[in-house]
């Protein structure tokens, strides 16, 4: 590690749950955001400022103004530009080591799954199923960790799914398909509920890149922001999850 | 026979008035299911997502069909949430 490096990591490095060798661990590896909006802006906002050596965005959006409440990586006059590029150039900005790729456009199958085979971890911080079961099953078939966190209104959740420890997978959640989709700009969201878990997207990557993320196994966590209360759910694995059950 | 629900989030409007913000002590027919429990709140099958019983996990369908309630039982249940 670089002396300014070691500088500019000391507060991490002085943690003896990351140290020297988990902040390298840090600055050698990669993630993929899926969906740069308020969930990802935090994510990978954290993970920059962390020193993650790669960082790969995706999005097909542009930035609306409707957006600025809480997707905080983008600024006022990113309005109507890629939400990529907008992403990107506020990570160059607060990290310039840190390298950023961009795909913005809706990715097939098969490209999806060598983007997920091609990273070291994956951040599904996208906001509807159809995407989320297609990320997990990409992260599931190349074994690749995933973060992956959701919320709405009032409300979030977190798990991972870990294939080293074996554990559940986000679509042993859902045996039952669901049609009722809900998205933020029906039913609202205030802006610090995504922040929070997207920030803990990042906490967790950060801990499981750095080989101490072992929390979430099989575990959910439920964030009620307007109780201010928080669960945490055992999560078993399902045999037959159609994602990763044996079936 | 008495059991504990617990409605988080947007679910907490099904809550019969009390005091506490999410829980509630209610009555119940002795033997009650899962699935009842829930159709007698109006909670449609696709927003009870994550159902508990005392802290663990119920599948939807069939798991929750065939669980009958005993007295004392706390159930916890909290819609879908896939925005981001």
């Amino acid at each position: 590690m670089k002396p300014a490096q070691k500088d500019r990591f000391a507060r991490h490095i002085r943690l003896p749950q990351i140290g020297e060798k988990g902040q390298q661990a840090i600055l050698d590896a990669s993630a993929l955001i899926v969906g740069v909006g308020g969930l990802g802006s935090p994510a990978a906002m954290y993970l920059a400022a962390a020193g993650i050596g790669k960082l790969v965005l995706s999005d097909y959006d542009i930035v609306e103004t409707s957006n600025l409440q809480r997707q905080i990586i983008h600024r006022n006059d990113a309005v109507g530009e890629n939400k990529v590029e907008s992403g990107r150039q506020t990570l160059k900005a607060l990290s310039p080591d840190c390298e950023v790729g961009v795909i913005g456009y809706q990715m097939e199958a098969d490209e999806l799954r060598q983007v997920v085979d091609s990273v070291d971890i994956v951040l599904d911080c996208s906001d509807n199923y159809p995407t989320r079961f297609d990320v997990n099953r990409s992260c599931v078939e190349t074994g690749t960790t995933l973060v992956t966190g959701a919320a709405i209104r009032l409300e979030g959740q977190i798990m991972n799914y870990q294939p080293a420890a074996d554990s559940a997978c986000y679509q042993c959640l859902y045996t039952h398909a669901y049609g009722a989709e809900e998205s933020c700009e029906l039913e609202g969201v205030l802006g610090p509920v995504v922040g929070v878990i997207g920030t803990l997207q990042a906490l967790q990557a950060l801990l499981i890149l750095a080989g101490r993320g072992d929390a979430l196994v099989n575990r959910l966590l439920l964030f009620d922001a307007y109780a201010m209360e928080w669960r945490a759910v055992t999560l078993p694995k399902n045999p037959d999850c159609p994602a990763c059950g044996k079936a | 026979m008495n059991i504990n629900i617990e409605f988080y989030a947007s679910l907490m409007k099904y809550l019969p008035p009390g005091k506490s913000r999410f829980r509630r002590e209610v009555k119940v027919d002795d033997g009650i299911t899962l699935s009842r429990l829930i159709e007698q709140y109006n909670i449609a099958e696709d927003q009870a997502h994550l159902v508990l019983v005392n802290g663990l996990f119920v599948n939807c369908g069939a798991d929750r069909d065939n669980r009958a309630l005993v007295e004392g039982d706390v159930v916890s249940i909290w819609p879908p949430v896939a925005g981001g």
